[in-house]
């Protein structure tokens, strides 16, 4: 479902951030994207969210080559795409109750939609209490977990999770992880780019392995080894 | 943009306007000094304009005739001048006429009324009064007179010059005639200076107050928001700075004005900028508001065309 196809990103001949990635995504996996910070992780994530262009290579998300589509377009196939980022990255004027909603607006959702999938959401990833708070009222286990809900609120077939318990404690960490695998019983894939040995070594699922900028391992239960 | 993406637009540019507080009040100041500034050079251009025709009304030059000149030559000659493409209007005093002036203004002073009827006879000559409609054309007139066919009625002085005002305001006419031109000119330099610097001051503050969110822009990009359900706002947001600051300017230009035409007025011949003001008050506010309007959203769409590129 998703594919790279000998990807490479290269900023200038000394910064090669990926080369000659190639590897494929099957719906419904979670798959961890592991490896040391500028290993090609985010460059990775990045490339599939179409915010860089790779210097050589395709990335596909289904039949869509992202790199490739109308401008047009865009919005639409990353309204399939959930994403959490390692700083959040909430709307700061806004509660958290609109930052999820935000993204049914942006899908073009009706208000009745939104008035009921918002607090269920919310209820699932246990925030139903502080919908009305804005970001920095919140803690950044809470500002987490509203990052989560706006990712799937739209019901996306992705959930791309980009060190999503960088900035949190263990506990966090662990409900974070704990959230991440309930999503993805619910059939949704989750892409989730970590240098945290526990997390990976507690899921047992499949493990990318990048080492500057390629691919050095690919296992279907992988551990984390670098 | 359907219905409910174009309710949703506006609702946000609202919340978004009170939520930036003080990113939004600081916008709406500067802007409105830059209108204050536009503001300041239409009316201002206006008003000169105003000044410079009346300064010109104030100029004209007589020609006075001989005693026992006959009418009908003079008013030959008044329709001769009309003809002329360099006359705005030829005015035409009797003898008697200049003398009923100069007694009613004389009204008051017996001695010069007694003096009148020691001389017995009227004397005072008919003359033209003529105002150009230029006042770089009254040497032209006066040319014009000296070399008409009339000429020999015009009355000399002792020293056998022509009784034409201009030989004698020449330098004075002359003077004001290149202070006007040189009003114009620079008026309108510093007009166009001043606009251009106060619509890079509002641009400017508009792409700041943007820059202020541009990370918030490639989030929603990233949430998969459309081009249109994101500028959308930042543009309500514009209209909104536009508007806050024409209404602020006005509301600051009235007390202003009603105390600079108090102050000023004599020193423009009477002429008071306030109720210049008063009097097209509507015109003005709509041109404020449309160039407040205009700045807001133009600087918004410039501006965030720029971040609308993840």
């Amino acid at each position: 479902m998703i594919y790279f196809d000998k990807v490479s990103k290269i900023y200038s001949p000394t910064s090669i951030a990926l080369e000659d990635v190639s590897f494929s995504i099957a719906p419904n996996e979670f798959i961890s994207l592991v490896g040391q910070s500028g290993a090609g992780k985010s460059t990775l994530l990045k490339l599939l969210l179409a915010e860089e262009k790779p210097s050589s290579g395709k990335v596909f998300f289904e039949s869509h080559d992202v790199h490739n589509l109308p401008r047009k377009e865009l919005p639409g196939v990353r309204r399939r795409m959930g994403v959490v980022f390692q700083d959040y990255r909430l709307l700061p004027h806004k509660t958290a109750y609109e930052n999820v909603a935000f993204a049914l607006e942006a899908a073009g959702a009706a208000e009745e939609d939104i008035e009921r999938d918002v607090p269920q959401v919310l209820e699932l990833v246990g925030l139903m209490d502080k919908a009305w708070h804005f970001p920095h009222e919140l803690s950044g286990g809470e500002k987490q977990r509203v990052a989560i809900a706006r990712a799937i609120v739209t019901k996306p077939d992705v959930v791309i999770a980009d060190e999503p318990t960088g900035n949190l404690d263990p506990v966090n960490t662990q409900d974070i992880v704990t959230l991440l695998e309930k999503i993805n019983d619910l059939n949704t894939m989750i892409i989730l780019a970590t240098h945290d040995k526990n997390i990976i070594n507690s899921l047992h699922r499949r493990v990318v392995t990048l080492d500057r900028g390629k691919v050095v391992r690919d296992e279907e239960r992988g551990k984390y080894v670098l | 943009m359907d219905q409910i993406t174009f309710k949703r637009v506006f609702k946000w540019g609202f919340i978004n306007f009170f939520r930036n507080g003080v990113v939004s009040v600081a916008t709406v100041l500067v802007m409105s000094l830059s209108i204050f500034m536009i503001g300041l050079v239409i009316i201002g251009s206006i008003f000169l304009n105003g000044v410079i025709t009346s300064l010109e009304e104030k100029v004209d030059i007589s020609v006075y005739f001989k005693a026992g000149s006959p009418e009908m030559e003079i008013l030959a000659l008044q329709e001769n001048l009309q003809n002329n493409a360099d006359v705005s209007s030829v005015r035409y005093i009797s003898q008697d006429e200049a003398l009923r002036v100069f007694k009613e203004r004389h009204a008051s002073d017996d001695l010069v009324l007694q003096s009148l009827d020691v001389v017995e006879t009227n004397p005072f000559s008919a003359s033209l009064e003529i105002k150009a409609k230029d006042t770089s054309k009254y040497g032209d007139i006066s040319k014009f007179l000296e070399s008409n066919s009339a000429a020999n009625l015009i009355d000399e002085n002792p020293d056998g010059e022509k009784k034409i005002t201009y030989r004698q305001n020449q330098a004075a006419i002359e003077k004001l005639a290149t202070i006007l031109t040189t009003a114009k000119f620079a008026g309108f330099g510093v007009s166009l200076m001043l606009a251009i610097i106060a619509i890079m001051v509002a641009y400017n503050t508009v792409r700041l107050a943007i820059y202020n969110s541009k990370d918030e822009i490639s989030v929603m990009q990233l949430v998969g928001a459309s081009y249109a359900f994101i500028r959308g706002p930042f543009l309500v947001e514009g209209v909104m700075y536009g508007l806050l600051s024409s209404i602020f300017t006005i509301a600051v230009f009235y007390p202003m004005f009603w105390w600079a035409g108090q102050k000023t007025s004599s020193i423009f011949g009477g002429l008071n900028v306030f109720s210049y003001f008063t009097a097209n008050i509507l015109e003005i506010s709509l041109i404020l508001v449309g160039v407040g309007l205009f700045l807001g959203v133009f600087s918004s769409a410039i501006a965030i065309r720029k971040y609308l590129r993840v």
